[in-house]
């Protein structure tokens, strides 16, 4: 078995799909993935299958470790649904009773998905749920302790790119990082196919103070999805 | 001059970046007050502190993202973040439990369940007439037929059953656990005709109080049915009548998209005798007729107009004749 790399505190990867974060709830599985133990500390599987974030870390070209947050930073998770990723990032975010302080704001509008998500947010100090329209910045405002340093939309709804430009307009640090995970499908049929849909939201994203960093497609993962990743300018927000 | 502002108070800050006036939440802080402040923030409303500093200040402009952004906002302490926290969770529960009285979701569980046993009904049924009948061969499966499953579920034989159908026995018996099995059927056929009665009494009931005026219109499960389909009043009250008129055709709207001839109607208009009744010529005239109407209908509905009486539906239903005169005979193909 290969040695395992490490992408951040708490999070690794090893071999060539396997990602791990340190459990902040130990003996709990989210969604019933694998848990092992190393020493003593417990790893949870992060399936790319399942999650886009992980599917993004393993198919960048650049340092993965620049796609995810640092541990005590504030995080704003736009669309969370029902808290599968979510869990991942409070591992790294803010480990076992958010000894590091950190903040998850997760917004989600179906209260399905909320029933869930308020569930895992009484186990895990730190994440904060928030019922609401991700779209409207007024919605997430009352909740959030600063701006964030790091945002992921990941929402199915028409004009993704164009609520991306809002939201981080609003909400990024300057130098923060963002993740955009673009579902084709949710695209108005008008637009044309999947690649003149992602041409149209790279487009809109070149044209707003976001500089792009990479596009990231997630083939073999999750099909018709492609992840930016997204750098808010030092000057702007 | 600006207006910065979160759950815990409110400053007013002048152009320079110095803080003119400050106003903290003094009022009793409990979990329930908190969750009630941050939801009227989350309507975007202003909070009390920054209200009263609003009049004090005409001239302040209150920004919602100021407090974020600000980097002199002072740090919650231990005790505000764990009133924040336990806030959060009940606000978020609370939402949860809201949803119930959420008239669009209620109406989507009884209609969703009235069409699921309708079709499994069907099927059911369907097959508890013919394998009855196929033993008891005198009976009339028509005429008789609304008898045929209570006969066989409260039977102890198949001749019981015959003889309760005014019938004579069969000539073949079906074997003990063949029986078995055709008599739980029968039951189970009894018992989904009693569910889908309930799920549609009640679909009819909501749904008349909801959208009267589409309900009389298009028979309240019809105006059940276009409801969910747009999910929610509201969003069909919003829909340009040309959507409401293919809603529920999707397989047939998503072959338009690649070149076929767009559908002249949903499944739900076509259910209506004034459509499905017609001739195959105006039927799209007579659809578009009346999604046009559904659309005022349901608008009418929904922003609290005053509700359509039979007289108006009468009208209605006088014009589509009127567009059937108008249309005799097929168009010529050119």
């Amino acid at each position: 078995m290969a040695r395992p790399v490490k992408l951040g505190w708490g999070v690794r990867r090893e071999g060539r799909s396997g990602i791990w974060t340190r459990n902040a709830v130990r003996g709990v599985s989210v969604r019933g993935e694998r848990r092992k133990q190393d020493s003593r500390i417990e790893w949870r599987a992060w399936d790319p299958n399942r999650s886009k974030v992980a599917a993004a870390l393993l198919r960048t070209n650049n340092d993965p470790s620049d796609l995810l947050p640092e541990p005590g930073s504030t995080c704003l998770y736009l669309g969370a649904s029902y808290g599968g990723t979510v869990s991942f990032v409070h591992d790294l975010v803010c480990g076992s009773n958010n000894f590091h302080e950190g903040q998850i704001i997760a917004v989600e509008i179906a209260p399905r998905a909320m029933r869930e998500l308020a569930a895992l947010a009484s186990r895990r100090p730190g994440l904060v749920p928030v019922l609401g329209d991700a779209r409207l910045p007024h919605t997430v405002s009352p909740f959030i302790r600063e701006k964030a340093d790091w945002l992921h939309q990941d929402l199915s709804i028409a004009d993704q790119a164009k609520t991306f430009v809002k939201m981080a307009g609003a909400f990024l640090k300057p130098e923060g990082t963002g993740l955009l995970s673009l579902k084709a499908a949710s695209e108005r049929s008008s637009d044309g196919d999947d690649d003149t849909r992602f041409a149209k939201a790279e487009r809109i994203l070149g044209k707003s103070d976001l500089e792009v960093v990479e596009r990231i497609d997630l083939a073999g993962f999750e099909e018709q999805h492609v992840v930016f990743h997204v750098r808010q300018t030092a000057e702007s927000g | 001059m600006r207006i910065h502002f979160d759950w815990r108070l409110a400053r007013v800050i002048d152009s320079d970046g110095n803080v003119i006036d400050e106003l903290v939440w003094s009022g009793k802080r409990s979990v329930g007050a908190l969750a009630d402040r941050l939801a009227e923030l989350q309507s975007g409303r202003l909070s009390p502190e920054a209200r009263v500093l609003a009049e004090r200040f005409s001239e302040g402009e209150a920004d919602h993202l100021g407090a974020m952004s600000d980097p002199d906002w002072p740090e919650a302490d231990g005790d505000e973040q764990a009133l924040f926290a336990e806030a959060t969770d009940r606000l978020a529960r609370r939402g949860v439990a809201d949803a119930a009285g959420d008239l669009d979701r209620r109406l989507d569980m009884l209609s969703s369940a009235a069409s699921e046993l309708r079709a499994s009904w069907t099927t059911s049924e369907a097959r508890c007439v013919e394998w009855a009948g196929l033993f008891l061969s005198e009976a009339d499966l028509d005429a008789q037929r609304r008898d045929i499953p209570a006969a066989v579920a409260e039977a102890d034989s198949i001749d019981g059953a015959a003889a309760a159908l005014g019938i004579s026995s069969p000539d073949h018996q079906p074997s003990p656990s063949e029986w078995d099995a055709l008599r739980s059927h029968a039951t189970g056929v009894v018992e989904l005709t009693g569910r889908l009665d309930a799920a549609e009494v009640a679909t009819r009931e909501l749904a008349r109080g909801y959208v009267p005026s589409l309900s009389l219109l298009l028979g309240p499960l019809g105006a059940a049915k276009l409801v969910v389909l747009a999910r929610g009043r509201e969003r069909l009250a919003r829909m340009p009548s040309g959507s409401l008129q293919v809603l529920g055709a999707s397989g047939a709207m998503a072959a338009h998209r690649r070149g076929a001839p767009p559908p002249k109607h949903s499944p739900v208009l076509f259910s209506l005798p004034q459509v499905s009744k017609s001739p195959r010529w105006v039927r799209g005239k007579i659809a578009r007729f009346i999604a046009g109407k559904c659309s005022i209908a349901v608008r009418v509905d929904h922003f609290a107009g005053e509700p359509w009486d039979e007289e108006r539906i009468a009208e209605i239903n006088r014009k589509v004749d009127a567009i059937k005169a108008r249309f005799p005979k097929p168009p010529k193909r050119g």
